[in-house]
């Protein structure tokens, strides 16, 4: 009796451990959302960048994209809120909306583009994966442990 | 009256050389280093949310009379491990060091657990079968990181992955949970930055082993401390409680490491863990403890006492001979010098004890030969 008590607790421990791990995997996954203010066409229609956006997330500015310029910010979780300050043309009136975005899992940058999202668009012609196309460093650049040194105590092969 | 209170004096001198020492070391550095009073309270508050909880991870071996655990390393690799895959999941912030210190369990329970039957195995040479466990375990550990990550273990960052496809590199940014837990529910007091609730997990831990040593366990280990065959005759499993509080220190150095590790906001993936248990050790000796005892205090006192001489001691090395260098050196010196100081003493004062007891029983068989006659 006292086993099988024992046992259940332990697998009821094990049980919430792994039940908080899932969470903790939902809730705490990061995303780098890019922002571009950029021109883009679809079906023939092209939809152009308003002349200055202003990105707010959570209560900070994050970009001021010109037309043409790309942001960045970062999002813990699925769900992404900016709010935007629009100017739609140079000296015009600027208008401030919320919008709240729901952001695929798998996905580590995510690019959005503000005009096709603007218009009201389908989600796949204005949200794309970020494919980085930096170049990286040569293998020569890292100096592991068992590389070109003999042993921590420098004796070498005696 | 008067003699014995300098042998009050005396013996409070003697149980607290070390402490004493670091004090007189702290009191010259600190007006030479030239620091203002509030960078200095404020480094010391950072490095006491970074080194507490792991440090309070050696109380529970210390209690079980396995000495001092080098092999908190292992724990500390656990963590690193868990910190890198959670790196590579891409989860950050709160809910990606709490995913790092869960996923650090399972690996601390079977490190500590082999740990712990090793050390069942070589009983009264704990402290130094655990500091070569420590390198045997580091062997493995880059065994794992090195060539088993990527291939066997997926990593799919290349940020993360070496550019030849497999292994980690040299350092891994945990940029995005850097100081997530300092910097929530942080005070600022006269310029000092206080981490509340990495002062709150602290706290927390230290209730826990108040609780703790007065639980059946908690007790077990006491008595297992004090004297194994005793405590086996009263019926306690001693290798039993010896492996538990091994797994207990390993998992708690593995949480310490993960706390440890997104306050600095990156892993030195081979090296971090490498000097961890050392400077741990050391910081809770010049706290006052021994190998056989400390207390929760020593800990608070040894962080404080040990990484004022480390912040300070660089800038009063260039103060007093021109090169800061000799401040490094002198600290790496002062840490390696702490730990064989303490076990000297310790051992001295065993010895010391051991013989003043052959004294007392030869003199009492003389009175009683005596009284015979």
């Amino acid at each position: 009796m006292n086993k099988t008590r024992s046992l259940l607790f332990r697998l009821g421990t094990v049980l919430i451990l792994v039940g908080i791990c899932v969470c903790m995997m939902i809730v705490g996954r990061g995303h780098t959302v890019y922002l571009d203010n950029k021109k883009i066409e679809v079906d023939g229609v092209e939809y152009a960048p308003p002349y200055k956006i202003t990105v707010f997330v959570g209560g900070e500015q994050v970009a001021k994209l010109n037309a043409r310029d790309r942001g960045m910010a970062t999002c813990i979780g699925q769900n992404f809120e900016m709010t935007l300050k629009i100017m739609k043309e140079k000296g015009g009136e600027e208008t401030t909306e919320t919008y709240r975005l729901k952001l695929p899992y798998q996905l580590d940058g995510i690019v959005v583009n503000l005009p096709a999202y603007l218009a009201g668009l389908p989600e796949e012609t204005w949200m794309s994966e970020f494919v980085s196309l930096a170049t990286e460093t040569s293998a020569e650049d890292e100096e592991l442990p068992g590389g070109d040194e003999m042993d921590e105590f420098e004796m070498g092969d005696f | 009256m008067n003699n014995g209170f300098g042998k009050k004096i005396r013996n409070f001198i003697f149980d607290n050389t070390v402490p004493l020492m670091f004090v007189l070391i702290c009191a010259v550095c600190i007006p030479l280093s030239g620091f203002s009073f509030s960078y200095l309270l404020n480094e010391i508050v950072t490095r006491m949310g970074r080194n507490i909880f792991l440090i309070l991870c050696l109380l529970i071996p210390i209690m079980a009379g396995m000495g001092l655990n080098f092999g908190m390393t292992l724990g500390a690799m656990a963590g690193e491990i868990a910190l890198i895959l959670v790196s590579d999941w891409q989860i950050w912030g709160i809910p990606g060091v709490v995913l790092a210190m869960i996923l650090s369990i399972p690996i601390s329970v079977l490190l500590g657990y082999f740990c712990g039957k090793i050390l069942n195995m070589a009983k009264g040479r704990e402290m130094i079968t655990s500091y070569i466990i420590s390198f045997f375990m580091n062997g493995i550990y880059q065994l794992i990181v090195l060539y088993m990550m990527g291939p066997i273990i997926p990593i799919k960052h290349s940020s993360i992955k070496l550019p030849r496809g497999y292994g980690i590199r040299n350092t891994v940014s945990l940029l995005n949970m850097r100081q997530c837990l300092d910097n929530l529910l942080a005070v600022r007091i006269g310029g000092v930055k206080i981490p509340v609730l990495t002062f709150m997990i602290i706290g927390v831990l230290c209730l826990f082993i108040i609780w703790f040593r007065k639980t059946k366990l908690g007790q077990d280990m006491r008595a297992v401390g004090q004297d194994m065959n005793v405590a086996r005759d009263a019926g306690i499993q001693v290798e039993r409680t010896r492996i538990i509080s091994m797994i207990m220190s390993t998992v708690l150095a593995g949480f310490g490491m993960v706390i440890y590790l997104q306050n600095m906001g990156n892993i030195a993936t081979y090296s971090s863990h490498s000097q961890i248990g050392m400077f741990c050790i050391a910081a809770l000796l010049v706290g006052g403890a021994s190998v056989d005892k400390a207390s929760i205090g020593n800990v608070f006192l040894g962080v404080i006492l040990f990484h004022t001489m480390f912040i300070v001691a660089p800038k009063a090395g260039a103060q007093i001979t021109g090169d800061s260098m000799i401040g490094e050196y002198f600290r790496v010196f002062v840490s390696y010098g702490v730990i064989t100081v303490s076990l000297i003493m310790y051992e001295t004062k065993k010895r010391k004890n051991k013989s003043l007891v052959g004294q007392q029983l030869a003199q009492a068989q003389k009175e009683e030969a005596k009284a015979h006659e």
